[in-house]
């Protein structure tokens, strides 16, 4: 048992080791380079793109294993006589190991602003997600209408 | 650092400076970074560019309008509820 628990808890370690390795990798859009984008520039305008960055990432693994005594199985020996019966009636020993792991994780970006460099000067031009706000408007004005409609049932108005 | 805790950081940081003719705009970030032992999570956002132009040192924030303008609807919502909660509640002790 102790070979086959061991191969489980090594190769539980390289797992691990290989998504600590892709979890440093994710961590670098902790860097300022993953928020802005490559300068472009078209004859005298310069663009950069600014977004917001967010990754997560979360792993887990186990490994165990053990050794037991498991109760003799009489039925066995009663079907086949009493001597047979006698030496089953012995109690046996067992061992047994098992491991597994598993992760998830997830990126999301999203653009913010827009910086244009040009002879005027710097400009910044916010960029507005309207999918986002129009949810978040709908659910806004859900809500109050559901609050408004219960205190009005409540109050028997 | 011992990855067994868990470890929050607040970090700025600031980009390669890019310029064009005579300004020089080097863009700053700003990441909130949160590991444990068994994973991680990070949120990197742009706070704001500094302008270099001969003589002159701007700094211009860069705003999250989306952002901005999803926490304003929740502010209200929020005020709203409370608002009619305690209206209900005056109302309904006068009843009495």
């Amino acid at each position: 048992m102790d070979e086959s628990f061991d191969q489980i808890a090594a190769a539980a370690a390289k797992s691990q080791e290989q998504a600590t390795q892709l979890f440093e990798r994710l961590m670098e859009v902790a860097q300022p380079e993953s928020v802005y984008s490559e300068a472009v520039t078209s004859g005298t305008y310069t663009v950069i793109t600014a977004s917001e960055v967010t990754t997560g990432l979360g792993f887990g693994f186990g490994v165990g294993g053990g050794t037991g005594t498991f109760p003799a199985s009489k039925e066995e020996g009663k079907e086949s006589g009493k001597e047979e019966a006698k030496e089953s009636d012995k109690e046996g020993q067992g061992s047994g190991s098992g491991g597994g792991g598993g992760g998830g994780g997830g990126s999301m970006a999203r653009p913010v602003a827009v910086i244009t460099i040009s002879p005027q000067g710097v400009e910044i031009q916010p960029v507005v997600d309207v999918t986002k706000l129009g949810l978040a408007l709908f659910v806004t004005a859900g809500s109050m209408l559901m609050m408004f409609s219960r205190m009005r049932r409540l109050s028997g108005g | 650092m011992d990855r067994s805790k868990p470890n929050l950081q607040w970090q700025g940081g600031s980009s390669h400076p890019v310029t064009a003719g005579e300004i020089t705009v080097t863009p700053h970030s700003q990441a909130l970074i949160f590991r444990w032992a068994h994973g991680g999570f990070v949120w990197n956002r742009p706070v704001a560019v500094v302008v270099e132009r001969p003589g002159q040192t701007q700094r211009i924030p860069i705003f999250d309008l989306t952002r901005i303008v999803q926490w304003s609807l929740l502010a209200t919502s929020a005020a709203c509820w409370i608002g009619f909660m305690l209206l209900w509640r005056q109302r309904t002790k006068d009843m009495k």
